[in-house]
């Protein structure tokens, strides 16, 4: 196994683990809701683009884009902000409640069965470069992070929208009381969460080509857990975290010996643990004290 | 929790010995869980079946309340300990030969290991006891979120070691069978009646209430000496034990293991009980439990359809779920602290024998 090609795999991972963590940091920082269902806002959004793409594809782009942010503003409305003041503990509950209830939801409409189509085709074909063979999805992926995580950072440090997010996001109060629309900016970030889902469901579709009810669990729990282990509410540590979790998980999976590979997302895990024990705070939390992206 | 100079509400004068007052909170749950279950097993075949689930649960979720409710910490991860004990029951209670057929790989101490029902229990409880003081040692420093999301992590890594361990268990995720049904309902109900008096003796002791004191203020409380960490690590411990109880008396009703079952969907089923009934008290933890159980077992019925005069009425399968979670986020929204309020069943008739400063010499 050639190391370049374990690293480039392993980038495309953690670019979509990365997007999955910024949609979860966002949310976090604005609102100290780690929010479980931000998973579900995947599935919906591949759902959408399963069923669509066959009839037409900008259409399915843009109704998975549609879905997505229709359900993260919903999610908002209907309940996290009846219990905003509660602790983020109660929140992270409130949302794991939402994620198992809609994963039931989708289990009535679309059935427990995967649905299948092929959504972007083009994109599973692989380039060669000398001994290298790079999938398109991979480059499509890391672009796509690359391009997304340069847009909200952008949009957070240069337009007054984005600023008032960046303060909401660092103490919630004062940022009221000087005047910021606390509703329009906790729904703005709701509705970037969505077009991060979004995206990530379209990388993860084109690999896959299926989506069944729990499509947006795992990569949303290892994204969450990357994020905190990076620094909840350091919105680039939860990037990071999350980078880092997609990058390792994908070398596991690539360098473990066989007799122990059935072992690496327990070593992720165990990962995981070990980190919050050193670096309860997560580990570029203090470094990033005062640089906020 | 009774404060001194409250307005004594109802019957003033009918007032108790403050230990009398303070054993009705634990007389009032049993004497419930026991009608409760008595009501239950004679509706019908069905309900008693549901009724050993619920007994199940409500083992585990009394558990998960001696940690949360006291530390308020929150734990995602006590369904790790629940898979540990229902493993440890199913490894010693399953016979030889069933054993070595299906699970050849296994360490030769596990499968010569035998052992009655009763001493599988027992050893389960410390075989629960002991992986959640090894892991608390490790998580008991973190808070709020980062406990939330360590806990799981450390759930998902016993999933997964049960899920490929050849030596522990049955390979890749295939299941456990020929576990012998050796409690019937008598036997799960005593037992979990005991596990909510060990809960309650437990809420009594000197450690569960400096844990409380650090709950209820995380900076106060290490500045008055109170070493959290160690008396979470208890806290942690006792609860990972009778978690351990709960999944042992879980499996053997169940009567297959597989490591899949310990999931999310667990997890949240009696998070959602615990949250439902009010996280902060052990009445909260029953009344929680039993309630979802009682709705849940009924939902079930109208799953299967209900004959209502002329009507046929039926519910969509997986309908029992999707009410359950709508049923918990609204009580979050509307009732934070749980249908109890977060307080345990009080004496109704205030007992008049509080004197200011008895608290404090607690």
């Amino acid at each position: 196994m050639n190391i370049l090609q374990a690293l480039i795999d392993a980038t495309s991972t953690g670019a979509v683990y990365a997007l999955a963590a910024l949609g979860i940091g966002l949310v976090f920082g604005v609102m100290r809701l780690a929010n479980f269902a931000n998973g579900e806002l995947i599935t919906a959004a591949g759902y959408a683009l399963i069923i669509l793409w066959p009839i037409s594809w900008p259409l399915a782009i843009i109704a998975a884009i549609g879905v997505a942010v229709a359900l993260a503003l919903f999610m908002d409305a209907a309940v996290f902000r009846w219990i905003r003041s509660q602790p983020p503990a109660t929140l992270l509950i409130a949302s794991f409640g939402v994620s198992i209830l809609l994963q039931r939801v989708y289990d009535g409409i679309f059935g427990t069965n995967v649905l299948s189509a092929a959504v972007a085709p083009g994109l599973t074909a692989s380039i060669r470069i000398g001994e290298l063979r790079v999938n398109l999805i991979s480059v499509v992926s890391i672009a796509l992070g690359l391009i997304l995580l340069l847009a909200v950072r952008l949009f957070l440090t240069r337009t007054s929208m984005g600023l008032q997010v960046q303060a909401a996001s660092e103490d919630f109060r004062a940022a009221r009381v000087l005047g910021i629309r606390a509703g329009s900016v906790i729904a703005l970030t709701f509705a970037i969460s969505g077009v991060l889902a979004a995206a990530i469901a379209f990388v993860l579709t084109a690999q896959s080509g299926s989506v069944g009810p729990t499509f947006g669990v795992q990569v949303t729990l290892f994204a969450l857990i990357g994020s905190t282990i990076g620094g909840l509410g350091r919105l680039g540590g939860s990037v990071a975290g999350g980078f880092l979790v997609g990058f390792a998980l994908s070398l596991f999976t690539t360098f473990l010996p066989d007799w122990i590979n059935d072992f690496r997302i327990a070593f992720v895990y165990l990962l995981v643990a070990v980190v919050l024990v050193i670096a309860p705070n997560g580990i570029f939390a203090s470094r990033l004290s005062k640089e906020r992206t | 929790m009774t404060s001194p100079n409250s307005v004594p509400r109802r019957f003033p004068g009918i007032a108790i010995p403050e230990p009398l007052a303070k054993l009705w909170t634990l007389v009032v749950p049993l004497v419930v869980v026991w009608l409760f279950s008595f009501l239950a097993s004679s509706i019908s075949q069905t309900a008693a079946i549901d009724l050993g689930y619920a007994l199940a649960n409500l083992i585990i979720v009394v558990a998960m309340w001696t940690f949360i409710g006291n530390s308020g910490v929150l734990s995602f991860g006590h369904i790790a300990f629940v898979a540990v004990g229902a493993w440890t029951l199913s490894l010693l209670t399953i016979p030889a030969t069933i054993k070595s057929s299906i699970m050849p790989d296994l360490f030769p101490f596990l499968s010569d290991a035998q052992a009655t029902p009763l001493v599988a229990l027992a050893i389960a409880a410390v075989a629960g006891g002991l992986v959640a003081l090894l892991s608390g040692l490790a998580l008991m420093r973190l808070n709020g979120l980062e406990a939330g999301i360590a806990t799981f992590a450390l759930l998902m890594l016993v999933v997964q070691i049960l899920t490929y361990w050849k030596q522990v268990g049955p390979k890749a995720g295939q299941s456990m069978t020929g576990l012998p049904r050796s409690f019937d309902l008598q036997t799960v109900l005593l037992i979990a009646l005991l596990v909510i008096a060990l809960a309650w003796l437990y809420g009594q002791s000197r450690s569960a209430r400096m844990l409380r004191a650090s709950r209820d203020n995380i900076q106060a409380a290490p500045a008055s000496g109170v070493r959290v960490t160690l008396h979470r690590v208890i806290a942690f411990t006792v609860s990972g034990a009778l978690a351990a109880i709960g999944g042992a008396v879980w499996v053997q009703l169940n009567g297959v293991a597989q490591a899949s079952q310990f999931s999310l969907d667990f997890t949240f089923t009696t998070i959602a009980m615990l949250v439902v009934g009010g996280m902060r008290s052990l009445w909260g933890a029953v009344v929680g439990t039993l309630a979802i159980s009682a709705l849940s077992h009924a939902l079930s019925l109208l799953e299967k359809g209900v004959q209502l005069g002329d009507f046929m009425i039926s519910l969509p399968s997986g309908s029992r779920l999707i009410t359950l979670g709508a049923i918990m986020v609204i009580i979050l929204i509307f009732r934070p602290a749980g249908l109890t309020g977060g307080r345990e069943a009080m004496w109704p008739f205030r007992p008049k024998i509080t004197r200011p400063g008895a608290q404090a010499a607690e």
